[in-house]
């Protein structure tokens, strides 16, 4: 299966590959690996790209990569993946491949921090009483290391014996799951070096334990886009994890840690959605890697004037010095890498999507319909590959009927589609909130014989379900040939 | 971890392995790029790595003396840079290996490898992790081994005696042949104090024990040499070798007695000759009847050792035409075969070492020390751990040499399903016991010499663990008083949410996370406690990452996997979030059960290793074990621990009922009846993986809208 202008190590399909061998990293014999000596508490910051080997091996010492820790003498094969990898004791790094940048840093005090930081949530896991352990919420601006201070802190409580879970309410980048969807996930097992969180169950054997994620859809690429469908699942999403904490003690002792977009903390929404989040999930803890305006802002709004039982802690962090920007381009590959990732998995666990095909009249498809009059959206459609077609049916809808059920159209060809637990006939409100079975690729839509060809991660057909379409994530037009 | 598992490799574990001794045989040198080649090989395919260290067992075994060593380095580079799973596998047969050569190659090899030992017993050099290259149980015995022969040959010198170096570099050991002459379940009754053989059972063991090489002369041969034609070179060298004894024996009383130094002289160059194979056969009489006169001026000091043969050839032994106890079988071993049984070079004289060893002279010697049987039990050690173990062996002790995973995991699950410090927990101290005592305890018993260690009379729980030894964290990190606390419960810092506080650092939350955990995975990272419970979790743990690469590697598997469709909403809410890779199948199940409601059948109980078939301890019907794939496991299914047997889940339930319920009997009878077949079936709807991954097609299909109502 070619990829044309698309290589992705360790993402190809395994049917027609070789076997991939440390996740498509040629031997790393054969490259100029070079030894790289880092002192306690400083760290290897490197950029890699896609498409580019990029592996480390941990020779001695102790490394973490954002609280993960490498076992020593494994091969990590992390191309595509901007981060840094830490040491607390000082160790020996093997590194190969090529990378767009690379360096190690002695300027880490943001890891004090957040290990701090972890000290303070196992402090409050271990005072927790009836209301459980910290809910904590980590908002600030794009590229500020949100997600990987909530990967840390989770990691980290992972490994002091704690079941924390972890929610990513940030449609750009998806967590055990594709982009445009919501997700959350009570960690319990070692989490991956090299895949984040690991792998939601799939058939087969896998390298590290399974993680069983709740999946929400949102096909916007922003909460501004679509504010009230936002809070709506937000509150449906609220209602579930607080449900869960109560059936499990353990996972509600350990608290939850919500990874959230930059674009959440709008100052001309007045904050809305993040307040939203606050409230529905009885946020306790607000960590911010933002400015001091944001951060004088969320303590106005949470702290000042409140008595002390309802105030909500706002701590602010230094923005780690490694953050870099992730520019469109990289965000776009990473989100194909994340779709290609859910259909094949990856190169050690390597998965067969298959293929459906089923006639227009089978299907109960709704289109997420994109409020084009919404500004904030405006920056982020600029770079947008958008697939939405006008004249599919938009029409003059009122404000709010959001979800519209269409036909098949080419204009599907290459996106993906949520499937909805609810059935094909269920009102609106029913399909915007219900929990996710699975996405669907629109691989090929034949408007003469009324068929569309879906490439499906399971075997089964997922029966009558509503099937959501939106223009988020972008359309992906080579996924399958 | 992204090498480990080639997927879609076609070659099986054969051709890894072959591929990797065909590059074994290539070494020919102490070539450092090699060895790393090779070491790569090995990192590569942990999957293997059973195979891959028996071939490299037996390469070590089997090849020229002179590259006996890098082929040693190949084993040091692979457990220091690969670790885990090969330190399991090699260290199993570590002493043999090990002492194996070092008792064949010259003496600046036998120096290369004494400091090749020494960092076994260390960490690995520039790691951080603190645990030694092998478990000290590994390394222990070698140790023990090594203190003996140095200790003998400092005497020897002392005394103005040509080094044993000297004569012992024979390429075959005299008595290598009638190494089986004590089975080693003798050695492990040590182990097990109060657990005497039962004459019933003594005849069985000895019948147990394979013979190998069983040339028939040696078991024909009249007790002496004279009476034989050709003169059989190994008894002549046994000869010789009982004669140097006393002679040195001799010579420890009175050393300044000219004629006994002279003949201990003449005798100790005769064995040299006999030894390298200088003497010709029409020689060997002369030299043999010279021996016999020269044994004769010195009778042996005991009655036992009076014929000079035997010694390699116990009357007991299957072959021989009067089979009768020796004291050596006595049930009841002394503690000086004990010691004897860690002696080094099990091919040198023992008798010359005895008298410096235990001050005494001869005549006053204890017999068991000079019984050169026990000698020969710790050579049958040696060697069986070098042989295919015959079934019976398997059953009597399936817990190191050729245990395979699964057994290993049965043990280790056995161990698991009740961590010792749960003891409020009657059920799972019911199983425990019940678990434990239907183990063999030989089963457990490391074939391993471990005589001086202080986990030389272990428990049957200890002893468990210890066959486990591999895997086991070493004994110097048995987690101190303190450290078995939970760590995160004391001695943790208070920290409020402040900002001030932030930037404070904190040394002991990373010790926490690192130092407090020093049991490390090394294929994921993963740390665990150096408590009971962290070992025992390790061990899951492990046991995982294998099975989980078993399958990966297997063809038919690794092939047309797909993702499963995520959970709905009431599922998640109610999953019960567990690892899979610490939490075994039982407990797992067992923590579903409370919502699931689970009949008497459904449950199971874990095949202990060899044992296939048992008799229902309440109804007398015979059980036999069924294999789980959900468990990768043998088990008996509809089956319980009562009463420490194993008996059907359904008869307990009955026999619970009967002393509250009186009536409810037969009805118990006829679920006991369905019961029996269906337990194996039934078991998979509880399993960890079963939940995690196949949804069930209506499920699926038949969803009518969203589970969960808008609040």
């Amino acid at each position: 299966m070619a990829l044309p202008g698309l290589s992705l190590p360790g993402l190809g399909l395994h049917s027609s590959s070789t076997p991939v061998y440390g996740a498509g990293a040629p031997p790393p014999v054969e490259q100029a690996a070079r030894k790289e000596d880092l002192e306690a508490q400083s760290e290897w910051r490197f950029e890699a790209a896609f498409g580019q080997p990029y592996s480390i091996k941990l020779l001695s010492g102790h490394a973490e990569l954002f609280g993960v820790e490498l076992a020593p003498g494994q091969t990590y094969s992390l191309a595509g993946c901007k981060g840094a990898i830490f040491t607390w004791q000082g160790c020996q790094l093997e590194i190969s491949g090529e990378a767009e940048s690379e360096y190690s840093a002695q300027e880490t005090e943001y890891a004090v921090e957040w290990l701090s930081l972890h000290g303070m949530l196992e402090t409050a896991r271990d005072d927790a009483q009836v209301n459980g352990g910290p809910r904590v919420m980590v908002v600030g601006p794009e590229n500020a290391g949100k997600s990987s201070l909530v990967r840390s802190l989770g990691t980290w409580a992972v490994k002091a014996g704690r079941t924390p879970t972890i929610i990513n309410l940030d449609p750009k980048e998806g967590l055990l799951a594709p982009p445009a969807s919501f997700t959350a996930v009570t960690v319990s097992s070692q989490v991956d070096v090299e895949n984040g969180f690991g792998i939601a169950p799939i058939s087969g054997p896998t390298v590290t334990p399974v993680k069983n994620p709740l999946i929400y859809s949102y096909p916007y690429s922003t909460p501004s886009e679509k504010p009230d469908v936002y809070k709506a699942v937000i509150t449906r999403m609220a209602l579930s994890v607080t449900n869960k904490m109560e059936e499990d003690p353990a996972a509600k002792h350990s608290g939850f840690i919500i990874d959230t977009p930059g674009s959440l903390n709008d100052p001309k929404s007045n904050y809305d959605c993040l307040n939203h989040v606050a409230s529905e999930f009885s946020i306790n803890l607000i960590i911010t890697t933002g400015s001091e305006k944001l951060l004088n802002d969320l303590n106005r709004r949470f702290s000042a004037g409140r008595s002390a039982e309802d105030a909500i802690s706002v701590l602010r962090l230094t923005k780690p010095g490694g953050a870099v920007e992730r520019d469109q381009g990289y965000m776009r590959q990473l989100r194909v890498a994340q779709v290609r990732q859910y259909f094949f998995g990856s190169a050690r666990e390597s998965l067969n999507p298959h293929s459906h095909s089923i006639s227009f009249s089978e299907l109960s498809i709704y289109r997420a319909k994109a409020a084009s009059d919404i500004e904030a959206g405006s920056s982020f459609r600029a770079d947008d590959d958008d697939d939405y077609t006008p004249d599919m049916g938009t029409g003059t809808a009122s404000a709010s009927s959001t979800f519209e059920k269409v036909t098949p159209s080419v204009a599907m060809t290459g996106s993906l589609m949520a499937v909805k637990y609810c059935p094909g006939s269920s009102g609106e409100v029913m399909i915007r909130d219900s929990a996710v079975l699975g996405f669907l690729y629109v691989a090929d839509i034949d408007e003469s014989r009324k068929k569309v060809r879906f490439l499906a991660p399971h075997p089964q057909r997922w029966g009558d379900r509503a099937l959501v379409w939106g223009s988020w994530p972008e359309a992906v037009p080579d996924l399958v040939t | 971890m992204s090498a480990k598992s080639p997927r879609g490799s076609l070659s099986g574990a054969s051709d890894i392995a072959s591929d990797f001794e065909e590059s074994l045989r290539d070494l020919q040198r102490n070539d450092r790029f090699a060895i790393e080649n090779l070491t790569n090989i090995a990192r590569e395919s942990t999957e293997y790595a059973q195979a891959i260290s028996r071939v490299l067992e037996n390469h070590i075994k089997t090849i020229a003396p002179a590259r006996k060593l890098p082929a040693l380095y190949v084993l040091d580079s692979i457990v220091k840079n690969v670790g885990t799973p090969y330190t399991v596998y090699l260290g199993r047969n570590l002493f043999g290996t090990f002492m194996e050569a070092y008792r064949l190659v010259d003496q600046g090899t036998r120096r290369a490898l004494d400091a090749l030992l020494k960092t076994w017993k260390e960490p690995v050099p520039g790691s951080l992790d603190p645990r030694p290259v092998f478990p000290p149980e590994a390394v222990q015995p070698i140790e023990n081994a090594m203190i003996q022969f140095r200790t003998v040959t400092l005497q020897k010198q002392r005394q103005g005696q040509p080094p044993v170096m000297g004569y012992r570099n024979t390429p075959t050991p005299p008595q290598f042949n009638g190494q089986f002459a004590v089975p080693p379940q003798q050695h492990m009754y040590y182990g097990h104090g109060p657990q005497q053989p039962t004459p019933q059972q003594r005849p069985a063991q000895l019948h147990m024990y394979p013979q190998p090489t069983p040339t028939p002369q040696q078991y024909a041969a009249p007790p002496t040499p004279v009476q034989q034609a050709p003169v059989d070179v190994q008894l002549l060298k046994a000869d010789i070798s009982s004669l140097l004894g006393r002679l040195q024996g001799r010579f420890a009383v009175s050393p300044y007695d000219k004629e006994v130094q002279n003949q201990l002289n003449a005798v100790i160059q005769l064995q040299r000759a006999v030894d390298s194979g200088l003497v010709q056969d029409s020689q060997l009489h002369q030299v043999r009847d010279t021996v016999a006169g020269m044994a004769s001026r010195y009778p042996p000091p005991t009655p036992q050792a009076q014929t000079p043969v035997p010694h390699w050839q116990p009357p007991t032994h299957l072959a021989h035409p009067q089979p009768a106890p020796t004291p050596q079988f006595q049930p009841t071993p002394t503690p000086q075969w004990q010691s004897s049984a860690s002696f080094p070079q099990p091919h040198q004289s023992p008798q010359a070492s005895t008298p410096f060893m235990q001050g005494p002279p001869p005549q006053a010697q204890p017999q068991p020390l000079f019984a050169p049987g026990a000698l020969n039990g710790l050579q049958a050690l040696l060697a069986n751990g070098f042989k295919p173990s015959t079934p019976q062996m398997r059953t009597a002790a399936p817990a190191l040499q050729n245990v395979s995973h699964k057994q290993l995991n049965t043990v280790q699950n056995n161990v698991a399903a009740a961590p010792p410090s749960n003891t409020a927990d009657l059920l799972a101290a019911l199983t425990k016991s019940g678990v434990l005592s239907g183990v063999p305890p030989a089963a457990a018993q490391p074939t391993l010499p471990q005589p001086s260690t202080p986990q030389a009379a272990p428990t049957s729980t200890a002893s468990l663990l210890q066959s486990l030894s591999g895997i086991l964290p070493p004994m110097s990190q048995r987690g101190t008083p303190t450290m078995a606390a939970a760590p995160m419960a004391n001695g943790k810092p208070r920290i409020p949410f402040s900002t001030a506080a932030l930037k404070q650092f904190r040394p002991e939350l990373v010790r926490a996370l690192y130092d407090e955990q020093p049991n490390q995975c090394s294929n994921c990272g993963r740390r665990f406690l150096a408590t009971e419970e962290g070992r025992a979790k390790k061990n899951r743990h492990l046991d995982w990452h294998f099975r989980q690469n078993q399958r990966m590697a297997d063809p038919s598997i690794g092939r047309g996997q797909h993702r499963n469709w995520y959970i709905d909403e009431m599922e998640w809410i109610q999953l019960n979030d567990f690892d899979p890779s610490t939490t075994t199948a039982d407990a797992a199940t067992a923590a579903t059960e409370a919502k699931k409601q689970k009949g008497p059948q459904d449950q199971y109980v874990r095949a202990p290793a060899g044992i296939t078939r048992n008799t229902c301890s309440i109804c007398q019907e015979e059980m036999k074990s069924s294999y789980s794939e959900d468990l990768q496991d043998w088990v008996f299914g509809n089956g319980v621990v009562y009463n420490g047997k194993i008996a059907h889940a359904t008869c307990v339930e009955e026999i619970k009922k009967a002393t509250t319920v009186p009536s409810a009997g037969s009805k118990a009878m006829a679920t006991a009846l369905g019961g029996v077949y269906g337990g194996g079936q039934r078991q998979r709807s509880g399993t960890p993986e079963s939940m995690l991954g196949k949804r069930k097609a209506e499920g699926a299909l038949s969803g009518t809208g969203a589970r969960m109502k808008m609040g």
